[in-house]
């Protein structure tokens, strides 16, 4: 040990220090306020939650977009939906974030409220408006918040051709089909192949069963309605399937269902869109059709239906507006959706929705159909907090510790509550 | 046989088995990634999955920009050991040989940063970088990543520098040095251990730092490795094998510096000729 | 040492000065944010303008809120998981501090938990639960033990999570303790064994109190951490189930602050949170002289 030491260790500290004042000084990409960088091209930003699937043809309509435009440089980053909300709520409130915003249509509710996103319906004129499927848009407060460039989130469904020829009519033809493949290959006492599976502890998936039952979540004043015998009936005909129909696993969730289903080892699940192309891929022979009534005869059920769209950040300063207004319609076009069905996805323009792109497809016309038997999503910042009082009382009936009548009155109660806590 | 044989048939029997438990899951995140189809679960045991390909980690070293996220993330965690090491001895030094006036609140004041949940810290951090102009620059993630670090690395520093005696320095002084050289030429050398300890935990503090990392970085370019992996997750459908592939990968120049690191960790190396 | 003079007055701040710096620049006001906040009644109609609202959180989370069992499963799960941290990767420092053969390989693999990314193994954890596909139950089984419901039944949940935060965690505790283990002098045990004590006396007045300046902190720490520590539980039991029941006080803000907009009594909730380990750490620190050095 020396001044040879002394000095490596010298050298490292300099070097750090070195390091760490270039990284102050060097840095990646500015945010999107900076309109003066490159002063030839402006530059757009999007902030998206898109699948990986779908992603790969948004890379394409962007790079034919900036070829037609060489005056326009977009770039989109990624985020999970949550991860989404939280920080573009971040970034718009400090003054910044991206000029589009892409997600779920309730994400709206929110963003309306702390006004960090554009009204449309005075930015599109009525007559491109008019040609999107009738139930793409959303209406808050008289206003539309986001342009769609696809429908649905629904529900359906979902069997494997393969062990299941035709989709049942009634949900007591489902389970007397599901039951002959709920078989115990090894004889251990419980099945290795389930008749149905599905995502039983999200409220998501309770909401078929509500409506069939006559139900829904709220009133038309936003308030909610979960304490209702229609609710009693649904978490009382979920808890069934599960214990004393037995079709469906003790602890199913979305995961189990997809690898059952993948598996081959499950002909019914109930799953949506997003998924639909992946489970072709895996080589499943795929047929769909509306989640079917509870009963011969009784009350069709209504999934929730919803759209994913553009929404445009309140803080684009003027001079960009019109640019990012042209990435809008390019992307909400017909030319551009006109892929979505390719990857099982509704479009919302209607020029492709009566196109033999989709009507042609036996499977796009099922989702249709399901699509349109379905019931709006609600977009108010409300429903946030209805999901949140029905989740966990929903977990405690499908475990077993909580009763159906008593489970319907909690999450009414609880709903009351967190709405007023959460709107003040 | 002997009662030291028994004794380490006996250690290793323990070990063999601890460390088996401990490599499952991580078997089984192998599986995932070797699966064709994107399943996270299996009905079946089986590590190695019927129909296994290397397709997912072709995708992720050759199709997904791995290259960018694995150089963004190298850079931003070198920089922060470099500076937590740096910081946190000195800073340890003073704490553990100097009796000042504010020794003791400032050695609890480094501990107390961390008792806030950190989840309510993301959005005012948010607020701070902005103001700062720090957002979506390597800078913004290696001040939060320092800081995350340097608490554990006082600490630990500290606690190692007292375990050395201070007969050593005074020696030193004796002989001519300045405090600041005894420190550098004797106590440093045998606090290889803890810098060894300082060095992993620093890497680790943002190399595998998925939340701080999503508030403050937004341009692709940019994409530090976690985030890169979350680019493969969607909503619900996750391209679970890329992910998986894309994790085992995460993990490499991790366990690569552990095994680097690792003779520091070995004794004999420190206290050898020294008289208590 | 050297004479008390103003320039060594001076030495000490130079040395620590940087790194509360950068502690101060980046926890400081975020902090201030906080407790300015958790006066006012901030959540998502009054985002931008939040008005003044006393100590109303305050007082909805002493009377109405859930607060003393989640505190209850809080300390639960920091107790638990920390000492089966420190007693697993402090068993695992001494089996593999001396001579073992394949000693590199097996640290090399031990480490593994601390080296993955958390999402993937939470939720390859979670897998390994199922009730009826998952690994644990089917090992259970060969063990002649009956299936637990892992997921769906409350206490089984949270021990779910339990375990495997306890498998992330032991890694570090045992590189603390490796390293630890450096700095105690072999003459020590060989004036020890000299005396003819045996292992366990050799363990108790040697091995541990010589650990105490490097374990402590990593104790405190460790407690703080993991009494904060939100992921894992929530990729588990996907924010709480079931029915809420699998809530640490840190997850159960997240949901309050992030799903309900409720910022301003998610940030009086964190005030407490860090009061109680604020108290906690200062008795603890004061009760194992944690401050001081050994020699």
């Amino acid at each position: 040990m020396s001044g040879r030491c002394v000095h490596e260790l010298r050298m490292i500290v300099v070097a750090a220090l070195i390091i760490g004042v270039g990284a102050c000084g060097g840095g990646g990409g500015s945010t999107s306020k900076d309109g003066r960088r490159g002063a030839s091209a402006t530059k757009i930003v999007i902030w998206e939650q898109m699948d990986p699937k779908e992603v790969t043809r948004f890379d394409r309509h962007l790079n034919a977009y900036m070829a037609a435009h060489p005056e326009v440089r977009v770039e989109h980053s990624h985020f999970n939906t949550e991860d989404l909300r939280s920080q573009f709520q971040n970034a718009a409130n400090a003054g910044g974030g991206p000029d589009l915003v892409y997600g779920p249509s309730d994400q709206v509710g929110p963003f309306s409220v702390l006004k960090i996103i554009l009204p449309l319906d005075t930015l599109i004129p009525a007559s491109t408006l008019a040609n999107f499927h009738p139930a793409a848009f959303d209406t808050l407060d008289g206003h539309i918040w986001a342009i769609p460039d696809q429908i649905g989130n629904h529900l359906v469904l979902v069997y494997n051709k393969d062990l299941v020829p035709t989709a049942p009519a009634d949900f007591n033809a489902l389970i007397d089909a599901a039951r002959k493949l709920t078989v115990d290959d090894d004889g251990d006492g419980t099945p290795d192949r389930y008749g149905l599976a599905f995502e039983t502890n999200e409220p998501f998936w309770l909401i078929p069963f509500l409506t069939a039952s006559g139900g829904w979540v709220m009133d038309a004043t936003g308030q909610p309605t979960l304490g209702t015998p229609a609710m009693v009936d649904a978490l009382r005909f979920l808890a069934d399937l599960k214990n004393k129909v037995g079709i469906v696993p003790k602890e199913c969730n979305y995961q189990l269902m997809d690898t059952l289903f993948k598996e081959k080892k499950t002909p019914f699940i109930i799953n949506g869109p997003w998924s639909w192309q992946d489970y072709i891929d895996s080589g499943i022979n795929l047929g769909l059709a509306p989640i079917p009534p509870l009963e011969p005869g009784g009350r069709r059920p209504a999934p929730m239906a919803a759209a994913k769209g553009y929404s445009i950040n309140a803080n684009v300063p003027a001079e960009r507006k019109a640019a990012v207004l042209a990435l809008l319609e390019y992307l909400t076009s017909p030319e551009v959706v006109a892929d979505f069905p390719d990857l099982l996805i509704l479009p919302s323009r209607r020029e492709i929705l009566d196109s033999p792109k989709v009507t042609g497809n036996p499977l796009l016309v099922a989702s249709r159909q399901a699509y349109e038997a379905g019931r709006r999503m609600p977009v108010t910042p409300q429903m946030r907090a209805i999901w949140d009082a029905m989740r966990p009382v929903q977990q405690s009936v499908m475990n077993g510790s909580l009763r159906p009548e008593a489970a319907a009155a909690q999450m009414q109660k609880d709903a009351v509550s967190k709405i007023a806590a959460m709107m003040n | 046989m002997t009662s030291a044989r028994w004794k380490s048939i006996l250690r290793h029997l323990v070990l063999i088995v601890i460390t088996l438990a401990t490599i499952y899951p991580v078997l089984q995140v192998i599986g995932i990634s070797l699966r064709p189809d994107d399943r996270l679960y299996s009905t079946s045991l089986a590590l190695i999955p019927k129909g296994a390909t290397l397709q997912a980690w072709h995708n992720v070293l050759f199709e997904k920009p791995f290259g960018t996220w694995l150089r963004n993330s190298l850079f931003i965690s070198v920089v922060v050991t470099l500076l937590s090491i740096t910081l946190a001895s000195t800073a340890a030094y003073a704490f553990a040989r100097i009796r000042f006036r504010g020794r003791q609140a400032g050695l609890m004041g480094f501990l107390v940063t961390q008792m806030f949940p950190a989840t309510m810290l993301l959005l005012p951090t948010y607020v701070l970088m902005a103001r700062l102009k720090l957002i979506d620059t390597p800078a913004g993630l290696i001040i939060a990543y320092v800081a995350t670090a340097l608490p554990f690395c006082v600490w630990t520093m500290k606690g190692f520098y007292e375990s050395i005696p201070r007969e050593l320095e005074e020696a030193a002084l004796i002989d001519g040095l300045t405090p600041f050289q005894a420190f550098l030429r004797i106590v440093l050398p045998l606090s290889t251990p803890a810098l060894a300890i300082t060095a992993l935990f620093s890497f680790m503090a943002g190399w595998s730092e998925y939340i701080v990392a999503r508030v403050v970085i937004s341009s692709k370019g940019l994409y530090t490795l976690p985030l890169g992996l979350a680019d493969m997750a969607g909503t619900f459908q996750t391209e679970w094998a890329n992910y998986a592939a894309g994790s085992l990968l995460v993990c490499l120049p991790v366990v690569t510096l552990f095994i680097l690191l690792n003779r520091f960790l070995v004794s004999g190396l420190t206290l050898g000729g020294v008289k208590g | 040492m050297a004479a008390d003079s103003s320039r060594s007055r001076l030495f000490p701040w130079l040395l620590v000065g940087p790194a509360m710096l950068v502690m101060a620049l980046v926890v400081f006001y975020p902090f201030v944010y906080n407790v300015g906040i958790a006066f006012s009644d901030m959540s998502l109609r009054t985002f931008r303008n939040p008005g003044f609202a006393g100590f109303r959180h305050f007082i909805e989370i002493f009377t109405t809120s859930p607060l003393y069992t989640i505190l209850g499963k809080t300390v639960i799960w920091t107790v638990v998981n920390v000492t089966f941290h420190v007693a697993i990767g402090l068993s695992l420092a001494l089996l593999l501090n001396g001579p073992v053969k394949g000693r590199n390989i097996y640290r090399a693999l031990l480490i593994l938990p601390w080296a993955m990314p958390q999402y993937i193994v939470a939720l390859t954890w979670k897998g390994m639960f199922n009730y009826q596909y998952g690994a644990v139950n089917l090992i259970l089984g060969r063990l002649g033990v009956p299936p637990v419901s892992w997921l769906s039944d409350a206490t089984a949940a949270f021990a779910s999570a339990i375990i495997a935060n306890i498998w992330l965690g032991f890694p570090f505790m045992m590189v603390i303790c490796l390293g630890g283990l450096q700095s105690i002098p072999k003459e020590m045990y060989e004036a020890a064994d000299i005396d003819g004590a045996p292992a366990w006396t050799k363990f108790r007045r040697i091995t541990l109190p010589l650990l105490k300046p490097v374990l402590v902190p990593a104790i405190v720490l460790g407690i703080v951490w993991t009494f904060n520590s939100l992921n894992v539980l929530w990729l588990i039991t996907e924010g709480g189930r079931p029915a809420n029941q699998s809530h640490i006080l840190v997850t159960w803000i997240y949901n309050e602050a992030f799903t309900l907009y409720r910022y301003g009594y998610a940030a009086a909730f964190s005030i407490i949170i860090f009061l109680i380990l604020l108290g906690f750490s200062i008795l603890f620190v004061r009760q194992t002289r944690g401050t001081e050095a050994v020699y």
